[in-house]
């Protein structure tokens, strides 16, 4: 999975986000490091909700705009949960390589 | 309000990139996102978020987005492997061109034949290098009619392997049949792929959901 794609069900793992939304939620998760640009998160979920793992959750329109509203399905659930083990799981064996005697606190 | 429009203008020259499909469901809800994201006061494009927009757009209309099985994607990555093993006998046989035609010129029998190979490899490759890419495709958009032509490619790669072998150029030309082998069992593994079962379920009833 790319760090992208990681990030935008990241955002949309406690609730519904709109584009924007899902934009500033990467910005922030990542600590300023990913600025999603919207061809980009545009991409991602169109293969994401093809893929079934992110849904549309209504829109509405907001100073003439129109907003989209976006969730996880439990199927994206399932998978973000199991990507993020993975990845939890790799870093605490990277850790635990380069300090053997602090991996437990690390990780 | 004129600056507005303006950007905006700008905003949906570009997304014209993207399939019609995508924006008529899509377009408005993009365009509120890129002028949410837009810089205070900002009236043209810049370069890197047209870059982007570009990109996703022609993405997206080479590659629609459907779920798209582990072996259709794998038999897509080997189609491009398949072109750019063509386009490395296409360079190799270019740059050797004048050292082969010097080699070739101290048997003077073989002179015509090797020139026929050089000549043949010169104008064979680029065609090739365009089917294989095209059959990547078509294949990973789940054309059917893709998947059938590559069987047929793959049946006439076999007799043109069949028929060098029955000429025995294996022992007259080994790294031109090692090379021709490889080509030949990168198409084998492609076509085994797109006829697995959960291939076979993309191809044909994905267009109509479409």
């Amino acid at each position: 999975m790319q760090e992208a794609t990681f990030l935008i069900l990241t955002a949309l793992a406690d609730g519904s986000q709109h584009g924007y939304g899902i934009i500033t939620e990467v910005t922030q998760i990542s600590d300023g490091r990913v600025r999603l640009r919207a061809g980009t998160l545009y991409t991602a979920l169109d293969r994401l909700r093809a893929d079934g793992l992110v849904a549309v959750d209504g829109e509405e329109v907001v100073e003439g705009r129109l907003r989209r509203y976006y969730r996880l399905t439990p199927e994206g659930t399932k998978v973000l949960a199991a990507e993020a083990a993975r990845l939890q799981a790799n870093a605490a064996a990277a850790l635990a390589r380069l300090r053997p005697g602090l991996a437990g606190g690390l990780a | 309000m004129s600056e507005m429009t303006a950007l905006e203008r700008g905003y949906r020259r570009i997304l014209a990139c993207y399939p019609r499909s995508f924006l008529r469901e899509n377009a408005d809800e993009l365009l509120a996102v890129l002028l949410d994201t837009a810089a205070e006061g900002q009236t043209r494009v810049g370069l890197a978020e047209a870059w982007d927009l570009v990109r996703s757009g022609v993405r997206m209309r080479l590659w629609p987005a459907a779920p798209r099985p582990r072996a259709v994607r794998a038999a897509v990555t080997l189609m491009l492997a398949g072109a750019a093993a063509e386009l490395a006998a296409l360079i190799t046989v270019a740059v050797s061109f004048w050292a082969v035609r010097a080699a070739a010129a101290r048997y003077p029998a073989t002179m015509d034949a090797v020139l026929v190979h050089q000549v043949a490899v010169l104008a064979g490759a680029p065609l090739a290098i365009g089917l294989w890419l095209w059959l990547a495709w078509a294949n990973g958009k789940g054309e059917d009619w893709a998947r059938m032509l590559s069987a047929a490619c793959f049946g006439l790669l076999t007799l043109s392997v069949l028929a060098a072998l029955a000429q025995h150029a294996e022992a007259d030309a080994p790294a031109t049949m090692i090379a021709a082998a490889a080509v030949w069992a990168i198409g084998l593994a492609s076509v085994i792929l797109i006829f697995t079962p959960a291939a076979c379920r993309y191809y044909g009833p994905r267009l109509a959901q479409q």
